[in-house]
């Protein structure tokens, strides 16, 4: 008997029975414009259902294997929680978000906010507009699945210059489970948003936190993102992101992986008007679990540009998986990108797989790309040593220095500092487990 | 301050030095010169300990103390400093933190208290303007676009930071042009006293003219073949190495 190439072996498919089962209760049911949105995005998980190797794009991020039990779906939390304010962005608007619902917010004077699990008639016309456009198809099963059986999460408009902290964190629930939110951030005409995006938690249950990001930047928006994922390692984390950048929009973007037995974060990027610019930096900093980056770099259109940095060090037994499509679009001429993947191995059983991909279809394009997977510089350490710094020390120093430009044009000082704390806490355990 | 007896080194299990034999005073400079190939490097980075340079037989006394089973690291902060031939770029350090955390990390190897960033940039400072090191250069990424000469004074800074008991200078003269030199010479001139040793590694007499030594000493396949004062690096320099090489 041979298997269906897309068919799951293991899993059944319980995100499939969940809708079937409670489609008429989700938020915003009757909705006609939601309800068929839904529905598209179901049919387009269903293509996959939850992705195995056999999918191209998840070849090195077995997801479906790693689902050891049926997740119930979270429901809201109630009780009090934390909010994780280490990250600065006072004066700022602060969102609270627990096990995908909206829990709690504060500073969003001037924004405009929807409760996506409160969705109902009075929804207004931007909502509509935007949600589910993007990171609900295809080649985005969970994406699609966070849209389908979106439970709740924010939708949120911004005009002028501001700042957002979202602050994702866990309940301490007994029980296996799974949250499917969304988020949708329209930046208007013009405006500048810094976005910090920080996720950590997770309790002794096994979760899976599936997010799917929506983020609308119109002509002349810019949208810096700083994003710190560092979970438990019971929790399985897939974010889904999908961006449209209009005429001159600027998206500069620093995702950083830290914990989580397995992550997933999923980007398409749609560079859909001249002028358009993504700057996107990814740091994975692993002692065990998987930390998977895809992105899709889409040039729709001419006179666009594209940085892309992967960095990744891993140790013990993490494995950093990195893939990065370009595409470039008939017509799309003068697009101009970049892609660098740059690893630091410190243990034998650490693993990284990079995978940098070209699609061309116009003219008179640069399209560049790197690869540089190694151990530390023997040079370099002698070097730090033979003045003196102890082998640890100077160890230490160069990862960090390895890591330093990947982030140093991001955020201000108190989201630096905060950020190079973690960093420094999650190479400390690098460190102590390598090799 | 320095005895050199019987010294073999194997490197990727090929012998590169072969029995050497040298005594450094405290208070002298002595030179070693020789051909491309002859060991000059290898007894550089054995001196200050990197690996993969197997002493296979013979010492290195420094202070009376064997240096052979040392790290780098301790033999640091013991007082051994060499500057590189080819100083490494570090880019994402700064070169003042680099400077702070290594003086610092000597400091505690040695028993001594900690500088702060205040008593660490004000000695930095003082330091650097002899050696015309502006404030800039210490603000950039350790050597990471330094120029050849820049590149040299920083190792020089760093030796009178660090104020060795013995100085290794793997042919700091490479790749500088004449004004670069004179200034590298000047800073490692000042740098002499009675209580520090040198060892000064080239493979021309050019920068002998500035850093007089007392003895200078003639490596050839892994072997010193000749000894002699100062004035034996201007013989080498009309005769060429192949005449002592044969001797």
């Amino acid at each position: 008997m041979t298997a269906h190439p897309f068919k799951l072996d293991s899993q059944p498919n319980m995100f499939r029975e969940d809708f079937s089962r409670h489609s008429a209760e989700l938020p915003g049911a009757g909705l006609a414009w939601l309800d068929a949105r839904r529905r598209a995005a179901m049919d387009a998980f269903d293509r996959t259902g939850v992705p195995t190797r056999r999918v191209e794009a998840w070849k090195y991020t077995d997801l479906a294997n790693a689902l050891e039990s049926d997740l119930v779906p979270a429901s809201r939390f109630e009780g009090e929680i934390a909010f994780d304010d280490a990250f600065g962005a006072r004066g700022g608007a602060q969102l609270l978000l627990a096990d995908g619902f909206l829990h709690s917010a504060t500073g969003t004077d001037g924004m405009e906010l929807v409760d996506l699990a409160a969705l109902g008639s009075q929804t207004p016309a931007w909502v509509e507009e935007h949600l589910g456009r993007m990171a609900a198809g295809a080649a985005q099963p969970l994406g699609a699945a966070s849209l389908g059986l979106m439970r709740g999460g924010v939708a949120l408009r911004v005009h002028g210059t501001r700042s957002l902290h979202l602050h994702f964190a866990r309940s301490a629930g007994a029980q296996d489970s799974v949250s499917h939110g969304r988020v949708l951030i329209v930046v208007e005409d013009g405006a500048s948003l810094r976005l910090t995006e920080t996720h950590t938690g997770g309790g002794a249950s096994e979760s899976l936190v599936n997010l799917g990001i929506e983020l609308v930047l119109k002509e002349n928006a810019k949208l810096e993102h700083i994003r710190i994922q560092s979970e438990t390692a019971r929790t399985l984390h897939v974010t889904s992101l999908g961006a449209s950048l209009a005429r001159d929009a600027e998206y500069r973007a620093l995702y950083a992986a830290m914990g989580a037995r397995l992550s997933r974060m999923d980007v398409n990027l749609n560079l859909a008007a001249p002028g358009a610019h993504a700057t996107l930096h990814n740091v994975a900093v692993l002692s065990a679990g998987i930390a998977d980056v895809t992105t899709v770099m889409d040039h729709a259109a001419p006179h666009t540009t594209s940085r892309q940095l992967f960095k990744s060090v891993v140790g013990g037994c993490g494995r950093s998986v990195n893939q990065g499509r370009v595409t470039v679009r008939k017509g799309a001429n003068k697009a101009d990108s970049h892609q660098l993947f740059k690893a630091l191995l410190l243990s034998p059983r650490a693993e990284v797989d990079a995978k940098p991909e070209l699609e061309i279809f116009a003219d008179d394009v640069v399209c560049g790309h790197g690869t540089a997977i190694g151990a530390l510089d023997a040079d370099a350490l002698f070097y730090l040593r033979a003045r003196g710094i102890p082998e640890n020390e100077a160890k230490g120093l160069l990862i960090r220095a390895f890591l330093a430009d990947a982030i140093e044009d991001f955020g201000d000082e108190t989201l630096r500092d905060a950020l190079g704390k973690r960093l420094d806490d999650a190479l400390d355990v690098v460190e102590r487990v390598a090799p | 301050m320095l005895e050199i007896d019987d010294l073999h080194v194997t490197v990727d299990g090929k012998e590169i030095l072969k029995g050497i034999t040298l005594s450094i005073p405290a208070g002298q400079v002595h030179a070693v010169m020789g051909p491309n190939g002859s060991g000059k490097s290898t007894l550089s980075y054995t001196l200050a300990g990197r690996e993969g340079y197997q002493v296979t037989r013979g010492r290195i006394l420094y202070r009376g103390e064997d240096l052979t089973a040392l790290a780098p690291e301790e033999r640091a902060a013991k007082g051994v400093f060499l500057a590189l031939q080819y100083p490494v770029e570090i880019p994402g350090v700064v070169t003042l933190t680099f400077l702070k955390t290594a003086l610092n990390a000597q400091r505690r190897a040695q028993g001594l208290p900690e500088f702060d960033a205040l008593r660490t940039l004000k000695l930095v400072r003082e330091k650097a303007a002899t050696l015309r090191i502006g404030e800039d250069m210490l603000r950039r990424p350790l050597n990471a676009g330094f120029s050849g000469g820049e590149k040299k004074r920083m190792e020089i800074l760093q030796m009178a930071l660090f104020e060795p008991k013995l100085a290794i200078l793997d042919e700091t003269d490479s790749g500088l042009d004449i004004d670069a030199l004179k200034l590298v010479a000047e800073g490692v001139n000042m740098l002499r006293s009675p209580d520090r040793a040198m060892l000064v590694i080239t493979h021309y007499q050019r920068l002998l003219s500035y850093i007089v030594p007392d003895r200078v000493h003639v490596l050839a396949g892994g072997r010193i073949v000749k000894s002699g004062g100062a004035d034996l690096a201007l013989e080498l320099e009309k005769s060429g190495y192949e005449g002592v090489e044969a001797a």
